[in-house]
C-alpha cells in the first residue's frame, strides 16, 4: 500500500536516481537500513518499522536483468525469514567445510557454457527404427 | 559436485572447432576474451593425455553465439534493433496453455493474484494462432501427441516451448507406460525444461524468466547479417 506521503518521504530518502530505479523495477519506493552486500554486489535492506509484514526485507539487485539464483543460500534464508540474523552474523550460516559442499555459490549456469547437457536419447544413430523381418511360414502339413 | 561438472565441456565443444565452424568464421568466432581460458584448458588436457593411452585432440574453447562480442558499425546498429525486438518479444509472452494433467493446476496458480503473471505481460490465449509460447503441462500420451504437434505447427513464428513437469520432460512417473510419450521433446523442440512433480508456480515463473533471458540473448538480425 503506497500513499503519496509515503512515496514522497521515501523519494526524499533514496534520492531521484533511486526513485526511478525502484519505480522501474519493483514499482514502489522503499527505504530501509542497509544490512549487507553479498559477493555479487546485491544489497539487502530491512525496515521493520514502516513496511508491512512480509515486505520488511528486500534485495536490491546489482544487475538490471537479474537472476534470483544470484542470491546466496544464507541471504536467501535471511530474506525468507528463516533466520533473524543475516549470514554475516549467524554462526549457523557460515560456510561449511564439508567435502561435498561447493567452494562458493554458483548461480544458475543455464544459457552459459557450463549448462547441463544430458545424454541425448533421440540423437541420430542411437535410436534405430525397427525393421521387422518376418520369417516365412514353414508349412509342414 | 558442481565444481566438478563445470569443468566438463559439452560433447560438441570437445571436438575440434574447425569441424564445427567454417574456416572463414573461425577467426571472427573466437573472441579475445576466451583465449586465456582456452590455453588453460589445453594445458589441463595435455596433462591428462600423458596418462591415457589414446591421445585426445587438444581442447578448443568456442564461445557460444550469445557470448560473442560486437564488432563493426553494422553489428552495433543491428544489436540495437535486436534489443528492441527482443524487448517487445519478452515483455508480451502469450502462452498457449496445453494443460494435460496436475501441472496445469500449478500453471493456473501462476495466473492468480499471488504470482500474477499479468505483471510480466503474460496472458493465456486459447488459440495457437495468437500465441508465442506453448507450456506443455502434464503427461503427454500417445493419443494426445498428434494433437500437440498439430497445435505447435499452428503457432506462428517465433515460437517457444516450455516443458513443465517431469512427465513432459521425460515421461516421469509414466515413463514405462505403454501409452505415454517419454518426454514431449520427442514431438516438439523444447526451449525450457521445468523440473518437478508438479513444479511449483514459482518454478514455472522462474522457467519463464529463463525463457525471457534466452530471448534477450537471441541475435535475430545479427545472425541474418552474418549469414
Amino acid at each position: 500500500m503506497s500513499t503519496p506521503t509515503r512515496t514522497i518521504r521515501n523519494l526524499w530518502r533514496i534520492g531521484i536516481k533511486g526513485y526511478f530505479q525502484q519505480m522501474n523495477s519493483i514499482g514502489d519506493t522503499k527505504a530501509g537500513t542497509l544490512i549487507g552486500m553479498d559477493r555479487f554486489g546485491n544489497k539487502y535492506y530491512e525496515n521493520f518499522e514502516e513496511e508491512l509484514p512480509l515486505r520488511t526485507k528486500w534485495v536490491d539487485f546489482k544487475n538490471w536483468y537479474y537472476d534470483a539464483s544470484e542470491i546466496e543460500p544464507g541471504w536467501h534464508a535471511w530474506l525468507h525469514y528463516m533466520t533473524d540474523k543475516p549470514p554475516t552474523q549467524d554462526p549457523l550460516l557460515q560456510p561449511r567445510k564439508n567435502k561435498w559442499s561447493p567452494v562458493e555459490h554458483v548461480p544458475n549456469p543455464t544459457m552459459s557454457r557450463a549448462a547441463y547437457k544430458p545424454y541425448s536419447t533421440v540423437q541420430q544413430g542411437r535410436v534405430q527404427s525397427w525393421a521387422p523381418v518376418a520369417k516365412p511360414r514353414e508349412c509342414s502339413a | 559436485m558442481l565444481s566438478i561438472t563445470r569443468h566438463i565441456a559439452p560433447v560438441a565443444l570437445s571436438t575440434p572447432a574447425s569441424l564445427i565452424i567454417p574456416a572463414r568464421y573461425t577467426v571472427r568466432a573466437i573472441s579475445t576474451a576466451s583465449e586465456k581460458k582456452a590455453e588453460v584448458a589445453v594445458a589441463q588436457r595435455s596433462g591428462e593425455g600423458q596418462t591415457s593411452p589414446v591421445p585426445k585432440a587438444p581442447r578448443r574453447e568456442v564461445p557460444l553465439p550469445s557470448q560473442e562480442g560486437t564488432k563493426g558499425v553494422v553489428q552495433y546498429a543491428l544489436t540495437t534493433m535486436d534489443q528492441v525486438a527482443n524487448w517487445a518479444r519478452q515483455s508480451s509472452l502469450w502462452p498457449m496453455t496445453f494443460g494435460l494433467a496436475c501441472c496445469a493446476v500449478e500453471m493456473m496458480h501462476l495466473s492468480t493474484p499471488r504470482y500474477d503473471q499479468d505483471r510480466l505481460g503474460i496472458i493465456f490465449r486459447a488459440s495457437p494462432r495468437q500465441s508465442d509460447v506453448m507450456i506443455v503441462a502434464g503427461t503427454l500420451t500417445n493419443k494426445m501427441a498428434p494433437a500437440l504437434r498439430q497445435v505447435y505447427d499452428q503457432m506462428p513464428e517465433p515460437r517457444w516451448v516450455i516443458s513443465m513437469g517431469s512427465c513432459a520432460n521425460g515421461g516421469g512417473y509414466y515413463h514405462y507406460s505403454y501409452s505415454v510419450v517419454r518426454g514431449c521433446d520427442r514431438v516438439v523442440p523444447v526451449d525450457i525444461y521445468v523440473p518437478g512433480c508438479p513444479p511449483t508456480s514459482e518454478a514455472l515463473m522462474y522457467g519463464i524468466l529463463q525463457l525471457q533471458k534466452k530471448m534477450r540473448q537471441t541475435k535475430i538480425t545479427r545472425m541474418w547479417y552474418r549469414k
